[in-house]
């Protein structure tokens, strides 16, 4: 149990009267690469937002590499490794492309405000190290050729995209994907499997993966969490969890008895 | 011809004033989503301990004779005293309402300013009689032609206002500060998801605000000598006219504070030269309606469509 680098223990989350997430435990090896399923409203972002501190969890607790992250504030949550996209993009808008990636490769070279303003030579080389860094990830991400275009003005699988590479530009060791093939044709599906491989051998990241489309899930998860109502169903395989009973019936709503077999396969 | 030239130069002097202070409202505008009320205030601070500073270290007198480095040394005395005061302001009353509603805010920079303007007044602080700003730059003319003189200390003064917009515009836009300051007006909630710690980012821009706000007071004093006690209403009216200058430009956007504060100030002094001086408030006030008219969003801004 030690080697777990994101143990996550019985966090809950209540809004008044509502449980969103009830005793939500996980835990993350070094390169591990898991999903986390459910019908709509079973608690996925709410697990990914007390993750990154969005939320304080009500109970329970949550630690990256043995430090303890639940009550951090977002951003020093980021510094100690974690990093996310969003089910509905969320990039800065009217900053360029390459400003959305720069501004999170800010929190690895940090020299505070003063020498911002002052800005001694350190500071100008600094500078040019983050524009490099940032470059080399827009190439990889397939997004160089447009730099100085508005984030707002891309495409949407750009975007998608330019979420993911920003996201690993604060060099993250925990990589938090929140459905990033929602809105994709088939084609922008497969490249985006072929990405998520990558990124996680480039980058050794570990990353753990929310999506609705089953195909992206089974293919690329080697365990697969669960959830309906905020309650943790099941915990596996993708095999496993294909056949299991109480996902089908959380899916589909009736017992698994009643449907045919083979019933879970998705898309 | 030269009462057009000269009109025009005095419009543009003080407009740049009016544009140093629209940045300020503008900049916190654009990070917190409220209107600091107590950001004039600041600028006043800016006049008033420019004079304190002024007059303690003995320019004051009446035959007392300024060194060159003395315009320098007050304004960035000035600039770094109201830096910290934004910066309290902002960790005192506004921080503590970070997930307050927005009017509460509001009310809370009502009453800072309401409170800046009258501790002002104390005795022990500037107390509450006009005085007369030393004169830190020589009063030459520099140039004269056709009637229209150059004086120095326009020149002086629309130089450094110009000079410090350069110098923030390099900074919003080609400074690590500047785009982590986008990225949080952007959305303070994915900033801070990025790893940026939004608290600096704002204290920084209030910081930033008030020392431009100060730099405003400090070069105001310079061309408008008498100084009014801090709760004067002419200071609530300029700085109600910089603020209706960051609107026209189209709040939380930085060039068109810039633009609204020359605007404003052309259209002041060439309605109070051409039209009628007692209506020079009125101009102002009838562009705004104008704006706020034809194009609600100013003349920079951009419409912002809130999803549902």
């Amino acid at each position: 149990m030690s080697d777990a680098l994101l143990q996550v223990d019985a966090i809950s989350k209540s809004f008044g009267g509502l449980r969103a997430v009830t005793e939500f435990t996980l835990r993350l090896a070094p390169g591990d690469l898991q999903g986390l399923i459910g019908p709509n409203g079973a608690g996925k972002t709410t697990v990914f937002n007390l993750l990154t501190g969005v939320y304080t969890p009500t109970a329970g607790t949550i630690s990256l590499a043995g430090r303890r992250l639940s009550g951090l504030r977002p951003h020093r949550i980021a510094q100690a490794g974690m990093a996310r996209t969003f089910q509905n993009i969320r990039l800065f808008g009217d900053l360029s492309v390459l400003d959305n990636v720069r501004v999170a490769c800010h929190l690895r070279v940090n020299r505070g405000v003063l020498s911002a303003i002052l800005r001694s030579g350190g500071s100008i080389g600094e500078e040019r190290a983050i524009t490099e860094r940032a470059r080399s990830l827009l190439r990889i991400f397939n997004l160089l050729d447009r730099e100085a275009e508005d984030a707002r003005s891309l495409p949407y699988g750009d975007q998608r995209r330019l979420e993911i590479a920003r996201a690993i530009a604060t060099e993250p060791r925990v990589l938090l994907l929140d459905e990033p093939a929602a809105g994709m044709n088939p084609q922008e599906k497969i490249e985006l499997r072929e990405l998520i491989r990558k990124v996680r051998r480039d980058f050794g990241l570990t990353v753990l993966l929310i999506e609705h489309d089953m195909g992206v899930v089974m293919d690329c998860c080697e365990k697969i969490t669960v959830l309906d109502h905020g309650v943790t169903i099941a915990h596996g395989t993708p095999e496993r969890i294909q056949s299991d009973s109480k996902v089908i019936e959380a899916y589909l709503g009736a017992p698994a008895s009643d449907l045919p077999p083979r019933a879970g396969g998705g898309r | 011809m030269t009462k057009f030239l000269q009109t025009l130069m005095d419009g543009m002097a003080v407009g740049s004033l009016y544009a140093l202070i629209a940045l300020g409202y503008t900049m916190v505008y654009g990070i917190l989503k409220f209107i600091n009320f107590a950001h004039s205030d600041i600028f006043v601070l800016g006049a008033w301990i420019s004079f304190t500073v002024a007059s303690m270290l003995g320019w004051a007198a009446a035959d007392a004779h300024a060194p060159v480095w003395a315009g320098p040394l007050v304004l960035l005395t000035a600039m770094a005293a109201c830096g910290l005061v934004g910066f309290t302001v902002e960790r005192l009353a506004y921080k503590p309402l970070r997930r307050a509603p927005r009017l509460n805010v509001l009310i809370t920079a009502i009453g800072v300013s309401l409170f800046l303007q009258n501790f002002g007044q104390l005795p022990f602080v500037f107390g509450a009689q006009p005085q007369r700003m030393p004169s830190l730059v020589a009063d030459r003319v520099l140039a004269s032609f056709s009637g229209v003189q150059v004086r120095l200390v326009d020149v002086i003064g629309a130089g450094s206002a110009v000079a410090l917009m350069v110098a923030l515009e390099w900074l919003v836009f080609h400074s690590k500060m500047g785009r982590a300051m986008r990225a949080v007006s952007y959305s303070t909630s994915v900033a801070s998801l990025m790893g940026i710690n939004v608290d600096r980012v704002i204290s920084f821009t209030f910081v930033l605000g008030s020392a431009l706000a100060a730099a405003a007071g400090f070069l105001y004093a310079m061309k408008y000598p008498g100084l009014n006690q801090p709760a004067h209403t002419t200071w609530v009216l300029l700085g109600l006219k910089a603020f209706v200058a960051a609107v026209i430009g189209g709040i939380g956007n930085i060039r068109g504070a810039m633009l609204g504060g020359f605007l404003i100030g052309g259209i002041e002094l060439f309605g109070a030269a051409y039209l009628s001086p007692q209506l020079r408030d009125v101009y102002v006030f009838a562009l705004l309606i104008l704006v706020l008219l034809v194009k609600p969003t100013g003349l920079v801004g951009k419409a912002v469509v809130e999803k549902v």
